[in-house]
């Protein structure tokens, strides 16, 4: 076996380890996104039978976007199993509690239920914020572009900027400024 | 060009006083009130609103935001500014000079930018001007889709 060969072979079958910034995506849009990589599905070599999924670092959990008002349409159910457990929680009341368990249900819920399941959720590593462990970042080498892209607020754009920008209308002549 | 009344307070009726002007009114105004002991100024000046050698060319018989042929999203918020007043309020049709159709539109974006938190600055002055401020649900981010806005 040549290097060359030999480091293709390595390659190959690598674990590869990817970055994805959540903030101002949709947490259903980007479960399908990330389970793509979750599972090794980009890859050639892919196989059910085949163990080739990658890792991925999620971070900013916490800046997810939800549509509309569904921060307090969306409504998540758990049962504790005795009578009476039943318990419904809004969305916002869940990421009150913890920033990550949205993204994490979601790729959860985007991906089959078989045994291989739980396993390829222990390669999906969520952080709320953008603190991730310097252990886990030297990792990775590869950012996985995001769906939406993260709108600008106003009073971030300079003076400048807001009034050098090409404007539609103009105020009538007998307009009082306020 | 600017009109200044003064006028003893104690003889005449508050609402008097708006109807005095020593120029055109026909002209973009700020106005500033000034009391001074027992008088009030009431200043009308001339104020260039800036957006002259900005504005748009529109030679066509269409309103500026049809003739423009844009696709305009919540998210184009320093386009959404021009149609509203410094405390957020959206602009009437009669000073937008909007076609019915696009001011409906264009107020539904406006909303939709405020609801998610892009325009926190125009807002009124009690406001916080903080979206992360806003209580339960309304502090975190969200996004709007804007094939459901329903203009006929
Ligand atoms: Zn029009």
């Amino acid at each position: 076996m040549t290097t060359l060969k030999r480091v293709q072979q390595w390659a190959t079958f690598a674990r590869i380890w990817h970055v994805f910034d959540a903030s101002w995506q949709n947490p259903f849009d980007s479960a399908q996104l990330l389970k793509k990589y979750l599972l090794g599905l980009y890859k050639p070599i892919y196989h059910p039978m085949n163990d080739c999924g990658d890792h991925v670092i999620v971070i900013n959990c916490s800046d997810v976007a939800l549509p509309g008002e569904e921060w307090k349409k969306r409504v998540y159910f758990h049962h504790t199993g005795y009578p009476g457990g039943a318990s419904w929680t809004l969305a916002h009341e869940l990421h009150k509690k913890d920033p990550v368990l949205i993204l994490k249900k979601a790729v959860y819920n985007s991906m089959d239920g078989n045994l291989q399941r739980r396993y390829t959720m222990e390669r999906l590593h969520l952080f709320p914020d953008a603190n991730v462990p310097a252990k886990l970042m030297g990792n990775v080498s590869n950012q996985i572009r995001q769906i939406r892209p993260i709108p600008k607020r106003l009073d971030h754009y300079t003076q400048k900027e807001i009034e050098e920008y090409p404007k539609l209308i103009d105020y009538p002549k007998d307009y009082i400024l306020r | 060009m600017q009109s200044i009344s003064k006028i003893n307070l104690l003889n005449l009726p508050n609402i008097f006083l708006r109807t005095i002007s020593f120029s055109s009114k026909l002209q973009l105004k700020e106005v500033f009130e000034t009391r001074e002991g027992n008088s009030l100024v009431i200043k009308g000046v001339h104020a260039e609103s800036g957006r002259e050698p900005f504005l748009l060319k529109n030679v066509s018989e269409a309103c500026p935001v049809c003739s423009s042929g844009l696709d305009i999203k919540h998210t184009d918020v320093l386009i959404l500014s021009q149609f509203v007043r410094s405390d957020g309020c959206m602009l009437p049709r009669r000073i937008t000079g909007l076609c019915t159709k696009q001011q409906k539109r264009m107020s539904t974006l406006v909303t939709m930018a405020q609801k998610a938190g892009l325009m926190p600055n125009l807002n009124p002055p009690n406001s916080k001007n903080d979206p992360k401020k806003r209580g339960g649900w309304k502090k975190y981010h969200k996004y709007f889709d804007e094939t459901t806005i329903n203009v006929r």
